[in-house]
């Protein structure tokens, strides 16, 4: 991460742009109680072509560039709707911070999969669609790397005690 | 018998997925909504394959295996339950604060 940590600024910046998604991963664990730290934003976006447009607007404003290993900044990249759709992931650096867009996270079908069970909350003053603890769970127990492994036995008692 | 707390994440996960209401899945599997609700608040223990049938009714599949789920580390747990206690701003701002603290570290130099 070589840009200050800013989660908000960069919900702020997809809400201003009325991009539609739903935040998933570490944060949205973090949101529902996770005592676990995550460096990187993660969203899924509605994949519909508008608005794949204005996510791709949202990230000019972002100014986002792919995030490699060994590149401090990361590589720029163009993109419009149809470019974001060739990889159902991508992990940026921003100037607020890394933000990885998945299409379609392991073990969901993606926006309207999350969306149903979401959650709607404004947190400092921007509203944002928030993935139920369960999808977060689903989606880590899918995706099955070591380090949500070790996240899994936590989260399943905290789902357990707050559902 | 499944033990009801987890028979109640599985049944109301799979109702929400589904997009059903508890009276339109108590249809589905000829029962009454008041059962489902009752279910879902953990108030009955249902057997396995009572869950599975209510869970092929959401158009989903009960799979069932043994896993070896270590413990929960208390001191994380406990951090967790403090977590519970703040609002969800609160909670976003401890999750920065922290990956700002790990960032610097990581580009941080050795002091001698």
């Amino acid at each position: 991460m070589s840009a200050t940590f800013d989660p908000t600024a960069v919900l702020r910046v997809l809400a201003e742009h009325e991009v539609r998604f739903v935040l998933i991963g570490g944060i949205a664990a973090a949101i529902h109680g996770s005592p676990y730290v995550t460096t990187d934003i993660d969203v899924t976006p509605l994949v519909a072509r508008e608005n794949l447009d204005r996510l791709s607007e949202a990230l000019r404003a972002l100014d986002a560039r792919i995030r490699t290993e060994g590149v401090d900044g990361g590589l720029p990249f163009a993109h419009d709707a149809e470019s974001l759709l060739r990889s159902t992931i991508w992990n940026l650096t921003t100037k607020h911070g890394d933000v990885d867009l998945v299409l379609v996270p392991a073990g969901t079908a993606g926006y309207d999969d999350l969306v149903r069970d979401s959650e709607r909350l404004e947190i400092l003053g921007v509203e944002v669609r928030v993935a139920s603890l369960a999808d977060v769970v689903r989606s880590k127990a899918a995706a099955g790397r070591e380090k949500d492994r070790l996240q899994l036995p936590l989260l399943r008692r905290l789902l357990d005690e707050t559902s | 018998m499944l033990a009801a707390v987890e028979a109640r994440r599985l049944v109301k996960e799979a109702r929400r997925r589904a997009g059903l209401t508890q009276a339109q899945l108590a249809e589905r599997v000829g029962t009454t909504q008041s059962a489902i609700a009752r279910l879902e608040a953990g108030g009955t223990e249902p057997s396995l394959s009572r869950v599975d049938v209510l869970i092929r009714a959401c158009g989903l599949s009960l799979a069932v295996e043994l896993d070896d789920r270590p413990p929960v580390d208390p001191d994380e747990w406990d951090r967790a339950l403090r977590n519970l206690d703040l609002s969800v701003e609160e909670r976003l701002q401890n999750v920065v604060a922290a990956a700002r603290f790990i960032a610097a570290g990581r580009r941080s130099r050795a002091v001698r």
